[in-house]
This record gives structure tokens, C-alpha cells and sequence, in this order.
């Protein structure tokens, strides 16, 4: 049985007077895909901010493994669109760096050359990438993803999933990822988190998505989208 | 030319260069206007060096450090934009200070006055310089990633509070250092404007650092070098010098 690379005990974050995530446990192992899913408000980007230390938490416990190295990608990112600074320079600013800038630079499907062109430059989709890069430079074992194709399109959102597939395949790291998109869900996660301030289900995909917990989760409209993509992925 | 001039001029080249450094993060952080208007909350220090015969500039720092905290504090603890305290605090400052300050050295505050400069004020702009470039090379990194992605910066353990204190500080001190040259009123041609032209000219952000130095310098050189052969005052030539290189700069960036 491996060892856990998260554990997440009881957790309860309150901002102000309003709480925001209410009682809730999970456990990550290495090389594991977990998705967080659930409505706007839920407290999804809140719970990751908080097990990296940016938000404190009210009670509950976040343990992580010891030494284990941590990228995030946070859900927006916008680039001054007069800053005149290129992938190389950013990349370089990463406190940490295992990999080389020309390394994470291939990893993430841009040719060398990229390593020059400016930031506010990018599509939304090369963006991505960019930031990808940056998360792997310190060679984590685990990535935290924030929606990480919210400013995507269709095309490059696929492309960028399949990436992050293929390198958690060949690096063997571990990723928490936030997601509105079911068919990415049930695609690449081994276990979903359903989270609602609490945690409405926990499991296996396939398992633990039932129309029931949907419908809780996201209110009535979500049955029909279900029951729809029960069809495509059967 | 005179020696004192020589040590103007070689304390000037380390202002200027302190100045275009710390400029170019506002600009990149869309603060152009902050040193302009915090540089006025040094004016009731001023006011207190000139009546009670101390180092005016010394009560201008001490002044801008105080703005600062407060602004700081008040940004932190209240929903307020830091913009609307400075802006607050700017004002009430040129009130006081106006009120305070004689005529003649009003005019100088405003304007700079390079030929009242003691050799206390060389060597204490010098030294100040030195170690605003020094500070700020040494946490390039960490400034940078705060004033672009703080959300990365945060994620990476590099505290906002504390970044975001050390820049006040650094732009109090590059104004301390730059009013003796081009005064409360001009500060900006030291900092913000090299930093918007070396932004227009540059396709990356070493250039963009570099040139944003080189041509506060030139500017500040230029206005007191200039200065020595003409009837206007360094400190306006300075500004004349550093708008004009702008204005090239967008001449160059539409061709």
C-alpha cells in the first residue's frame, strides 16, 4: 500500500464570518488523479489555496508528506499586455529550479525557440502551457491545477488535458485538479471529490458520480447532463 | 567645471540609476503616479528641517517613511485603494508644507536645487543609491514574480506584506535621494518616465531594466551637464531631456 502524499483531516475554513468549506477529509497517494468538482461558490479554489498555506485554515489538519515538492497553477493569470518579459525570464524566476528552462520547455510541447517570446504575446492555450512549465520546473511530486483551461478554447482545453495526462504518465506525479468538465473527470481522475462547503461524495468516478449526488451537487439541471454523458461515456 | 560639480554629476549617475531601477517595477505595477504624489508627503518634513535648522532632507525621509506605513496600514486594514490613501494624504501634505515652508525654499522644494546641495547631501544620496541598486538586484526575483503573478509568488513562500513593504520603502528612499535634484514636483522624470520609454523600447525585461537605467542617467547627466551651459535649471532640463527621450521612444516604436 503506498503511502499517502496528502492527508486532509477534517478540514473547515471560515473567511470573515461565512463558512467556506465545512468537514472535509481526503487522502491523495502518489500518482494519483483527483478531481475536485462542484458549483460556482463551493469553495473549490478556497480548499486549494488552503492546502498550500495561502489561505489559513479554521480547524482540521493538512499533512503533507515530508519533502514532497508542490506546483501549482493558479486559476487566472493575466499578463500585463505591456510587459515586456519572455517564457525564458519568467521560467527564471521560479525559486526553485531542478529541471532546466529548455527542458520544461519541451516537456510542455513548445519548440525551443519559444523560449523568446514574450508573455502578453501568448494565446490563452499557450499561457497554459507556459505556467505548466513553470510548475514542473521544481520537479514536483504533486501539481495543484486551479481550472486549468478556464481561458482555453475547446481545442487547446483537449490538448492541454492530454498533456497533463501524458506527463503525469511519464513523471509519476500526483495531481489535484479542479474541473467543471465532466468527460475530463471521468477521463483522467481515479478519484472525484464532489464539494459543496462539504464534501458531498468521494470515490471512484464512475462510482461515486450517481445521478443522486449530481443533482445534490449541482441542482436539478445537472440529471439531465448526467444522464447525457452516461450515454457518451458508456 | 568645478570638483563639486564632478561629485554632483558622479552622485547623480548613482540617483539616477537607483531612480530608473525602482521605476521600472511601478511602471510594470501600474504605480506611475505613486512616487509623484507620495514625494509630496516629504514636504511637512522639509518644512520641519527648514524651521528647526536640521537636514531638511532628513525630515522628508523620515516623513515619507511615516506616508508610507500609513498608507500601507490603512490599505491593509480598510477596503480603500492605496491610490485613494496617497491621493489623501498627497494633498493634505502640499497643504501643509505650503503653509510652512518659506517662499524661496518652497520654489526649491518643488523644483530641486542642485546648487544648494552640501557635501553631507552627495555623500548621503550616494550611499542611499548604492544601496537601493544593491537591495533591489539582490531580490530581483522575489520582487518581480510579486509584482506579476502574486498568486505564484504566494504559492512559492515569498510574502506579499513583506515585498510589499519593501517597495514603499524603496520608493521613499528613491525619492528622498531625487528631490535634491529635480524636486518634490519632477520626481517622476527620474523614475517613471526613463521606465516608460525603456518599456516602449524593449522586447524583454533585462532590456527593459537596463534601458530604463541608461536613460534615467542620460536624462539626469544630460539636465546637469546641460545646465552648466544654458539658463535653465538642471532639474527642468532633466525632465525636458527625459519627456523628449519618451517621445523619441514612440516615434521608434510606431516605425
Amino acid at each position: 500500500m503506498l503511502k499517502n502524499i496528502l492527508q486532509v483531516k477534517n478540514l473547515s475554513v471560515t473567511l470573515g464570518n461565512q463558512k467556506i468549506i465545512e468537514g472535509v477529509s481526503f487522502n491523495v497517494k502518489p500518482e494519483e488523479v483527483v478531481a475536485i468538482i462542484g458549483p460556482n461558490g463551493a469553495g473549490k479554489s478556497v480548499l486549494l489555496k488552503t492546502l498550500l498555506g495561502i489561505i489559513p485554515k479554521t480547524s482540521g489538519e493538512v499533512i503533507w508528506a515530508p519533502g514532497v515538492k508542490i506546483g501549482y497553477l493558479p486559476q487566472r493569470f493575466q499578463v500585463d499586455k505591456y510587459l515586456p518579459m519572455t517564457i525564458k525570464e519568467f521560467l527564471n524566476l521560479q525559486p526553485k529550479q531542478e529541471y532546466k528552462i529548455e527542458e520544461v520547455i519541451k516537456m510542455v510541447g513548445f519548440p525551443i525557440e519559444a523560449a523568446d517570446k514574450v508573455l502578453s504575446h501568448l494565446s490563452g492555450g499557450e499561457m497554459q502551457k507556459a505556467l505548466l512549465a513553470w510548475t514542473l520546473i521544481g520537479k514536483p511530486d504533486i501539481l495543484l491545477f486551479d481550472e486549468p483551461t478556464e481561458n482555453v478554447d475547446v481545442v487547446n482545453q483537449k490538448s492541454i488535458y492530454t498533456l497533463l495526462h501524458h506527463l503525469q504518465d511519464t513523471l509519476n506525479i500526483a495531481i489535484i485538479l479542479i474541473s467543471h468538465d465532466l468527460h475530463v473527470v471521468y477521463r483522467y481522475a481515479n478519484v472525484v471529490i464532489c464539494l459543496n462547503k462539504e464534501m458531498i461524495c468521494r470515490g471512484l468516478p464512475q462510482e461515486a458520480l450517481t445521478t443522486e449526488k449530481l443533482g445534490e451537487l449541482y441542482g436539478d439541471h445537472a440529471f439531465f447532463h448526467h444522464s447525457h454523458l452516461g450515454h457518451t461515456h458508456d | 567645471m568645478t570638483e563639486n560639480f564632478l561629485a554632483i554629476l558622479f552622485s547623480g549617475i548613482f540617483v539616477a540609476a537607483a531612480s530608473g531601477l525602482v521605476g521600472s517595477f511601478l511602471v510594470m505595477r501600474r504605480m506611475a503616479l505613486m512616487s509623484d504624489a507620495l514625494s509630496h508627503v516629504a514636504l511637512p518634513g522639509i518644512a520641519l528641517g527648514v524651521i528647526f535648522h536640521f537636514q531638511p532632507l532628513a525630515g522628508g525621509l523620515l516623513f515619507l517613511f511615516l506616508g508610507i506605513l500609513l498608507i500601507w496600514s490603512v490599505e491593509k486594514k480598510t477596503s480603500l485603494a492605496i491610490e485613494s490613501v496617497t491621493g489623501v494624504l498627497f494633498v493634505t501634505s502640499l497643504a501643509v508644507g505650503a503653509l510652512l515652508i518659506p517662499e524661496g525654499e518652497l520654489l526649491e522644494a518643488f523644483f530641486g536645487s542642485v546648487e544648494n546641495l552640501t557635501t553631507f547631501q552627495i555623500f548621503f544620496q550616494t550611499v542611499i543609491s548604492a544601496a537601493i541598486i544593491v537591495i533591489v538586484l539582490s531580490n530581483l526575483k522575489k520582487i518581480t514574480l510579486i509584482s506579476i503573478a502574486p498568486e505564484l509568488a504566494a504559492a512559492s513562500r515569498i510574502s506579499e506584506n513583506s515585498m510589499e513593504l519593501l517597495l514603499l520603502a524603496l520608493i521613499a528612499l528613491t525619492i528622498t535621494i531625487g528631490i535634491g535634484f529635480v524636486g518634490v514636483l519632477l520626481i517622476s522624470a527620474l523614475s517613471i518616465v526613463p521606465a516608460a520609454t525603456a518599456r516602449n523600447l524593449s522586447g524583454n525585461f533585462k532590456t527593459f531594466l537596463i534601458l530604463s537605467v541608461v536613460l534615467a542617467v542620460i536624462s539626469l547627466s544630460g539636465g546637469l551637464i546641460g545646465s552648466q551651459f544654458a539658463t535653465i535649471g538642471p532639474g527642468i532640463l532633466t525632465v525636458l531631456i527625459s519627456a523628449g527621450l519618451f517621445v523619441i521612444s514612440l516615434l521608434v516604436k510606431r516605425s
